[in-house]
């Protein structure tokens, strides 16, 4: 028998978890990333990853403070946040991410204070203002031995691999989303962290390390790497929801697959990832810009269709609930604020903290010396 | 204008049970009772439905419900079936589920089961995180938002505690909606779940819902494949 169906009358859910949560997954994602970026030179020595261990430490700080703001935002009052610490849950992924932030926050903050308490050290020579002072007594004690910055790195990464795991848990256990309820995502959204994180770098590289191409065609190596990581665990998803192995996936699949807007998605990512890789391995030492961009890009643009568009899906009316980006906080203003705290801290973090080590010393000095030599020129 | 409209929405659940007091016989052995001796539930004669919408504006006026929002609202489609036409009513509402996937998501605990298997929210612990909205097979939960905090049907525990029957029962024009104790064997729930071939909606999830449909057409037991809603609340949707 033909049969159609059509709604006349049934209610719209709006969207309940905003665009608070896609910034706060994407922060705290590039936080993660950008914090195992630092690695290599701060905890294993390597000298020649100097430059990217200090860029995607400010990374991982910058990102890592603006997004608890956005997650408080998201609880519509934020003193709220007093009761995941008085009822703790254990079956809930939320209640043990509350506990999770605040042990990679510390461990980063921890790790981050260690990893420049010599450069603070060095900002405080001489000086008698406060700030001197402050320097001085941030770096006191000079070069943290490696061991501690080490046991510091360890809980930093205990906690980045928690918040990892958590963030991804807590989606996917959402079983009334076909969508959301795949054990790909949680190394999906890590994934596209990850890949994200090497964007940042590679935009803090343009913008703030002086343009270093070693660096830039480095960064461009890895960011392949991980965009091919992106793109298998999406063929993964893929091959799982087309094969019928999973009736879940296949539901998943089957909801959004006939339906413009989100071929147009499908399409909109496969382009975001393959363009990226091409161009980082056709040209690596000058395409780091638009990869940067590309790849930032992705890591919010995914986050964003899981969240916003995942929950556009209704879970029993047919169809597909509207939605439009409202203008305040809960929308737009709410997005374009947390990017004006992330740009003042950066702004911040760049005025006062040691994070380039000798080089910023150095680069003063330059500076001053050519000021002198200007000085000396006129007269 | 809105402070009185909210004065009189304050006052109406009242006026309603004042109103309400003698005709509850089915339930007024439940006054002031929650101690695990009921099992409320409810059925849904969806033949006997005829989509007036009572139910859902005497909800909205019993729980003070904010615009736009709905604690239960009757779905209705258009069915075409080769040359026929048919209007399909379809109410909705918190499913009351034995196994509710809202409850062990939830990250304060703040949404329970009572004793009598009512699902509720407790306002003062709520943080307003959405996660229990998320968790809903049935998108029975909403962010209210007035509160900024998980609202949903309560299958008026305030009413049936009181020994009175849910508004939406009370007001169904055409007696489509049946509510009762499972645990009574006298009672008509129970009675028409034990003779009848009853559904619930989507059984896959294994929510085992406790408001049970008669006369459920298979298309409507899920995701309803068809074209969208021709009408969507302005402002908040909710």
């Amino acid at each position: 028998m033909d049969s159609q169906i059509i709604e006349v009358l049934n209610v719209t859910r709006g969207v309940a978890w905003l665009p608070w949560a896609v910034s706060y997954f994407f922060l705290i994602g590039l936080s993660y990333g950008s914090f195992m970026l630092t690695l290599p030179y701060f905890v294993f020595g390597r000298a020649q990853h100097e430059k990217l261990g200090r860029l995607a430490l400010l990374g991982a700080l910058v990102c890592g403070l603006t997004a608890p703001v956005a997650l408080l935002a998201d609880l519509h009052g934020p003193g709220r946040f007093l009761n995941f610490y008085l009822h703790f849950q254990p079956q809930s992924w939320m209640s043990w991410g509350s506990f999770f932030i605040p042990i990679y926050l510390a461990g980063l903050l921890l790790y981050a204070w260690l990893a420049l308490r010599g450069d603070f050290a060095v900002r405080g020579q001489g000086g008698t203002s406060l700030l001197a002072r402050l320097y001085r007594l941030a770096g006191r004690g000079g070069e943290a031995p490696r061991m501690a910055i080490a046991a510091a790195a360890l809980l930093a990464l205990a906690g980045a691999v928690l918040v990892a795991l958590y963030t991804g848990m807590e989606v996917m256990v959402v079983h009334a989303r076909p969508l959301w309820n795949t054990p790909f995502l949680p190394a999906q959204f890590a994934a596209t962290a990850f890949a994200g994180a090497i964007g940042l770098a590679l935009l803090f590289n343009r913008f703030i390390g002086g343009r270093d191409s070693e660096l830039e065609i480095g960064l461009n190596r890895l960011l392949v790497l991980a965009l091919a990581l992106v793109l298998t665990l999406g063929g993964g998803w893929l091959f799982v929801s087309l094969s019928g192995v999973s009736p879940s996936h296949s539901a998943a699949f089957s909801q959004v697959a006939g339906m413009p807007q989100w071929q147009l998605t499908a399409v909109w990512t496969a382009l975001a990832t393959i363009v990226p890789m091409a161009l980082a391995t056709w040209r690596p030492a000058s395409s780091g810009l638009i990869t940067g961009l590309i790849a930032v890009h992705s890591a919010w643009m995914m986050r964003w269709t899981i969240f916003i568009g995942g929950q556009s899906i209704p879970k029993t009316g047919a169809g597909l609930y509207d939605y439009h980006l409202p203008l305040g906080n809960d929308g737009l203003l709410g997005i374009v604020g947390t990017l004006g705290l992330w740009i003042a801290l950066l702004v911040l973090m760049l005025e006062y903290l040691p994070w380039a080590g000798q080089a910023v010393a150095a680069g003063n000095e330059k500076a001053t010396n050519a000021l002198a030599a200007n000085a000396i020129a006129s007269h | 204008m809105i402070q009185s409209r909210r004065n009189f929405l304050r006052a109406l659940p009242a006026i309603t049970a004042g109103a309400a007091l003698a005709p509850a016989p089915a339930i007024a052995s439940a006054a002031g009772k929650e101690d695990g001796r009921h099992r409320w539930a409810m059925v849904v004669d969806v033949q006997k439905c005829i989509g007036c919408q009572a139910c859902t504006v005497s909800c909205i006026m019993e729980n003070a419900v904010p615009e736009n929002s709905f604690r239960t609202i009757v779905s209705t489609y258009e069915v075409h079936d080769d040359k026929r036409t048919n209007t399909y009513m379809l109410p909705r509402l918190c499913n009351h589920c034995a196994n509710p996937p809202c409850i062990p998501v939830c990250p304060v605990g703040a949404t329970f089961q009572r004793k009598d298997g009512v699902v509720v929210v407790d306002g003062d612990r709520c943080v307003g995180c959405a996660y229990c909205v998320q968790a809903c097979p049935y998108d029975a939960r909403f962010i209210n938002h007035e509160t900024g905090k998980a609202d949903k049907c309560t299958f008026c525990a305030h009413r049936v505690d009181a020994g009175l029957l849910p508004a939406c029962v009370e007001t169904c024009v055409g007696g489509a909606r049946i509510f009762g104790d499972l645990n009574d064997p006298g009672s008509k729930v129970r009675h028409l779940v034990d003779q009848n071939k009853m559904k619930v909606l989507k059984p896959e999830m294994g929510t085992q819902p406790h408001v049970f449909y008669l006369g459920l057409d298979e298309r409507f037991q899920g995701h309803v494949e068809g074209a969208g809603t021709l009408w969507q609340p302005s402002g908040h949707g909710g």
